[in-house]
């Protein structure tokens, strides 16, 4: 124990070391994570609604792939970006390759299957007597989809929960995309993988991972503490 | 269009004519994926059982925290069991580093949260009345449990097949504390992450193929299994 202690105990002044670089990654994690699950979020809830209500052939299929692009594997995502963004390639001329904005574009699809595939769920788990209801009472698909949204708010918020996981925590496609760059698209994941590789700075790893594992503490925290409310809104709603 | 397709077309043959070494990594991959599965069902749904049924103080916590270790990230994952596995550390004297069984126990750590978490959720998801009934005709925690699985049933496979796809598709950690061995430990994600590493973008695509194809057979299988329980379910509703 005497070993890992020693370790740990050197890894806490790295914590509030403004030299150590830490709260720059930390903002950069930050960005990136909240950017992407907000860009998924806009692309993801129509995809969502209209897999979980429509009622066009091949909805099955669809439902199927989305759930199996879950595990999108974080490398698979990173190479197919970068091979899009290389200068010789279609979007080469955009120079986003080994930028944070080539980090944003992989981490948004990473998260994107969340969004879609759980938020298709949770309108799919609604009681299958509402929306017919609605329909039967004559609701436009805006009001529907407003309607399943409502209804579905814990389940949508769910999937945002996991979108924001993914984005935060993936590491494999920010350092293909973005090369590992530190100081301009290094995140808190990326940066532990290159103390790992190049340094080997144990102290350093811990700090790292320490604050890593707290940002995603508190930032979940608050998206769950959010969704728990959700129902007390909900009610206000429903009064009115 | 050219460049992407020029990669592509190289990896394509690498697809077909198949090397050794593309099967044993295939081989690996599924082993990796079967047993940390597995292990993550055994461990993770009694778990979940208990945080979703239990009735004890700081449910709400351990519910908050399961949630929460659902975006474990691989990087911290892998440099944390690699700290604890080296020498002079508590876990050293296992000389499990770059071995094939830490690989099966860092993505068995990664796939627990999903059986933990989903399980949970899918127990708690049930209608209130459901358990309290059966609780209150005498039975008794094992019957409630049994009960709990074969009515949430379908949540509780979304749990296991969120297990496998992170077990298929994490890296970060595999890549960590495996070494990424070439024709040793290395599974389909980490084979893609070293050939991009190398500037081999041909090979890379084509790993990714092989898995993105192997994700896809798996979890589609998996899902179809899923949606054949709505069927069962039915018929056991109709029966009493």
């Amino acid at each position: 124990m005497g070993y890992l202690w020693h370790e740990t105990r050197q890894a806490f002044p790295l914590i509030f070391d403004g030299k150590s670089g830490i709260g720059g990654l930390l903002w950069v994690t930050v960005r990136v994570a909240v950017i992407s699950t907000s860009v998924a979020l806009v692309i993801g809830l129509p995809l969502g609604l209209a897999l979980g209500l429509g009622r066009f052939r091949g909805r099955r299929t669809l439902q199927l792939l989305a759930n199996a692009s879950l595990a999108l594997p974080s490398v698979v995502v990173g190479v197919a970006v970068l091979m899009l963004l290389l200068p010789q390639a279609q979007f080469g001329s955009l120079r986003w390759e080994f930028t944070i904005k080539g980090v944003y574009v992989a981490q948004t699809i990473l998260a994107l299957p969340f969004i879609v595939a759980l938020t298709a769920a949770a309108i799919q788990g609604l009681p299958p007597g509402l929306i017919g209801q609605a329909r039967a009472l004559g609701a436009g698909r805006r009001q529907l989809s407003a309607l399943a949204l409502r209804e579905a708010k814990i389940g949508v918020l769910a999937a945002v929960i996991a979108a924001f996981g993914a984005a935060i925590s993936e590491v494999g496609a920010v350092i293909i995309v973005g090369g590992n760059f530190e100081g301009r698209d290094q995140t808190l994941g990326s940066a532990l993988l290159a103390q790992f590789n190049y340094y080997g700075n144990v102290p350093a790893m811990i700090a790292i991972g320490i604050v890593l594992l707290a940002a995603i503490l508190v930032l979940m925290g608050l998206l769950t503490v959010l969704q728990q409310r959700g129902g007390g809104i909900h009610l206000r709603f429903r009064t009115a | 269009m050219g460049f992407i397709w020029n990669e592509l077309r190289d990896a394509v043959p690498l697809i077909v004519h198949g090397n050794p070494q593309l099967w044993q990594i295939i081989w690996f991959t599924l082993q990796v994926a079967a047993i940390a599965t597995a292990a993550a069902t055994v461990l993770g749904v009694p778990i979940g059982l208990a945080i979703g049924l239990g009735r004890f103080r700081g449910r709400g916590v351990a519910h908050a925290l399961a949630n929460a270790s659902l975006a474990l990230p691989p990087v911290v994952v892998g440099v944390f069991l690699y700290i604890l596995f080296l020498p002079r550390a508590p876990f050293g004297s296992a000389q499990l580093i770059w071995s094939r069984e830490i690989v099966f126990i860092a993505q068995t750590i990664l796939a627990l949260p999903f059986t933990v978490a989903l399980t949970a959720a899918a127990v708690q998801a049930l209608p209130p009345g459901l358990l309290g009934q059966a609780r209150l005709l005498g039975a008794g925690r094992l019957q409630v449990s049994v009960l709990a699985l074969r009515e949430a049933r379908i949540g509780v496979m979304a749990g296991i097949i969120a297990a496998l796809g992170t077990a298929l598709s994490e890296v970060a950690a595999v890549a960590i504390l495996g070494g990424n061995i070439y024709g040793y430990n290395q599974t389909l994600a980490s084979a893609s992450l070293y050939e991009v590493n190398g500037g081999h973008y041909a090979d890379a695509l084509a790993i990714a193929i092989v898995l993105i194809g192997l994700i896809l057979i798996l979890m589609c299988g998996l899902g179809l299994l899923q949606h054949q329980g709505n069927g069962i379910r039915m018929r056991f509703r109709t029966a009493t």
